[in-house]
């Protein structure tokens, strides 16, 4: 057998191509920034359920995470496109699937879900990790729950998690490109779709691969700098459990 | 201020305070000591009910602990307390370890805030060290400011856990100094201490713990130079290795 692969690199940047790969890019960002968004709220309500001195709350954050945390997340990403519509009402089902942009806002769903349950749990040994004394000394202030968490479990809770959490946001960004399952014309949905088109998938896989491994190095260089810069004060917390 | 009638509390089985009974007048300055596991931490973590009780009553400031319907935020916003290890928020400048507080619990603005919290600061000697951060201070000015930090909510009553004995000991006089000051000045302090130079100095009463009990109180000398039970010499000529006489004869 011959390689008789002939390399065409204009096809990606000519008309209609270059217009899916942009958009292809645009959606997965879009796919990105929402999910860190959603998925940071989520996992930190599951996170203080999971923490909770109230039982149900605990229970329930504890199922939530072994739900969700224990099936792929492409099952979370199909299961929004295809079933959820189906247990809602009929008319917003039918809504829904008429949407035109109901692939990404299920991916978002999807993604979502299953990144809440990793991140509660980056969250929860994080919380572990703050000294009794900390909230000791806000209860003694007469700060009120809210006031502890808001003020001073949550800003340490995510000090000290930084590098998992940022991990982990990095494997999230990568998994958008399961979005093209249901559709979501995200980068990789663009070079497949390009693919198929015109043959010339290698050349825009190419460019995507390189799209994804300048993102990723951009969020990591960003992270290494934010724990550098939050630096100063998480060395202290082991200090002051001493 | 202070009034613990009949109160008892268990850990599970273990009888951690026994049948306690003190009162604590305004402006009085109570010195607890006593050996390891004898319920002194537990005993002042009562007054702010860090730790409730399961018997008895405790009246702070008219307010009674065992009362569902006691305001915990109106009772801890009026009882400061500083611990062993200090515990200032580590994410937050000096500074803003004081303001919280003050601007959350107190509704102050973040002007009338930091202008309490740097005359706090200038009282306890760091006004320079306003945007430090605790791991940039002293373990000495981390007291100092955690004393500050419990100053601005205007408390009547100050509890103290221990504060200097995780300190390097030169660095004990520095945080005695502003407790000595306090003092002076009229607030109520409850201080679990083991620094007899202290006690002999500022406190009007010692209170000896063993084992949940009070076991005896009094006036420093009653206390430190003719306690009355043998398991209370034995706790002094133990933790004080000097003779108790040489610390006494250098009063006045
Ligand atoms: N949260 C807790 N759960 C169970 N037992 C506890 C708890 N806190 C304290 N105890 C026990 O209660 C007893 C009194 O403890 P406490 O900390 O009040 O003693 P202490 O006089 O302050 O001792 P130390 O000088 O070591 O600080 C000890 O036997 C201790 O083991
Ligand atoms: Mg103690």
């Amino acid at each position: 057998m011959e390689f008789n692969y002939e390399f065409d690199w204009a096809i990606p940047f000519t008309d209609p191509y270059l217009g899916m790969i942009i958009t292809g890019i645009k959606v997965t960002l879009i796919l990105f920034a929402a999910t860190t968004v959603t998925s940071l709220c989520l996992g930190t309500v599951i996170a203080i359920m999971r923490i909770s001195r109230i039982t149900i709350l605990r229970a329930a954050g504890t199922l939530y995470v072994e739900i969700f945390r224990n099936v792929p997340g492409l099952f979370w990403i199909l299961f929004f496109y295809f079933v959820f519509p189906e247990l809602l009402p009929e008319k917003w089902g039918q809504a829904l699937n008429h949407y035109s942009h109901y692939p990404v806002v299920a991916g978002i769903m999807g993604l979502t879900v299953d990144n809440a349950s990793y991140v509660s749990d980056i969250l929860r040994s994080g919380r572990l990790a703050i000294p009794h004394g900390q909230r000791e000394a806000a209860i003694s202030t007469g700060l009120g729950r809210v006031q502890q968490y808001s003020h001073v479990l949550l800003p340490q809770m995510f000090r000290v998690t930084l590098p998992p959490l940022g991990t982990r946001m990095v494997h999230n960004f990568k998994n958008t490109s399961l979005c093209m399952a249901i559709t979501a014309p995200e980068l990789t949905w663009a070079t497949q779709n390009i693919e198929s088109l015109t043959f010339r998938g290698i050349e825009a896989t190419s460019i995507a691969t390189g799209f994804y491994i300048v993102l990723a190095g951009i969020m990591v260089s960003i992270i290494i700098l934010l724990e550098k810069y939050l630096k100063i004060d998480v060395s202290s917390i082991n200090q002051s459990s001493a | 201020m202070i009034k613990f009638i009949a109160t008892n509390k268990w850990f599970k089985d273990r009888h951690v305070l026994k049948n306690i009974n003190l009162e604590i007048a305004k402006g009085e300055v109570i010195v607890i000591c006593g050996p390891s596991g004898a319920g002194k931490s537990t005993l002042i973590r009562t007054i702010n009910k860090l730790e409730p009780i399961d018997d008895g009553e405790i009246i702070v400031d008219g307010m009674y602990l065992s009362d569902p319907k006691t305001d915990l935020t109106l009772l801890r916003a009026e009882i400061g307390m500083v611990f062993q290890h200090f515990n200032l928020y580590p994410h937050k400048s000096a500074i803003k370890n004081i303001t919280l507080a003050p601007r959350k619990v107190r509704g102050l603005s973040k002007n009338q805030a930091t202008d309490r919290a740097e005359k706090l600061l200038d009282k306890v000697g760091l006004i320079h060290r306003r945007d430090a951060f605790p791991v940039q201070l002293s373990g000495g000015e981390q007291q100092r400011v955690a004393i500050a930090r419990s100053l601005a909510m205007e408390p009547k009553i100050m509890l103290f856990d221990e504060p200097t004995s995780a300190l390097d000991p030169e660095l004990i006089n520095e945080v005695l100094d502003v407790m000595t000051s306090l003092a002076k000045e009229g607030m109520t302090m409850v201080v679990v201490t083991h620094e007899i130079g202290f006690a002999q100095k500022v406190a009007d009463r010692v209170v000896f713990m063993d084992d949940g009990e009070i076991l005896e109180e009094g006036t420093p000398p009653d206390i430190f130079v003719n306690p009355r039970h043998q398991r209370t010499k034995e706790f002094m000529s133990s933790v004080f290795h000097i003779p108790i006489f040489d610390a006494n004869q250098e009063e006045d």
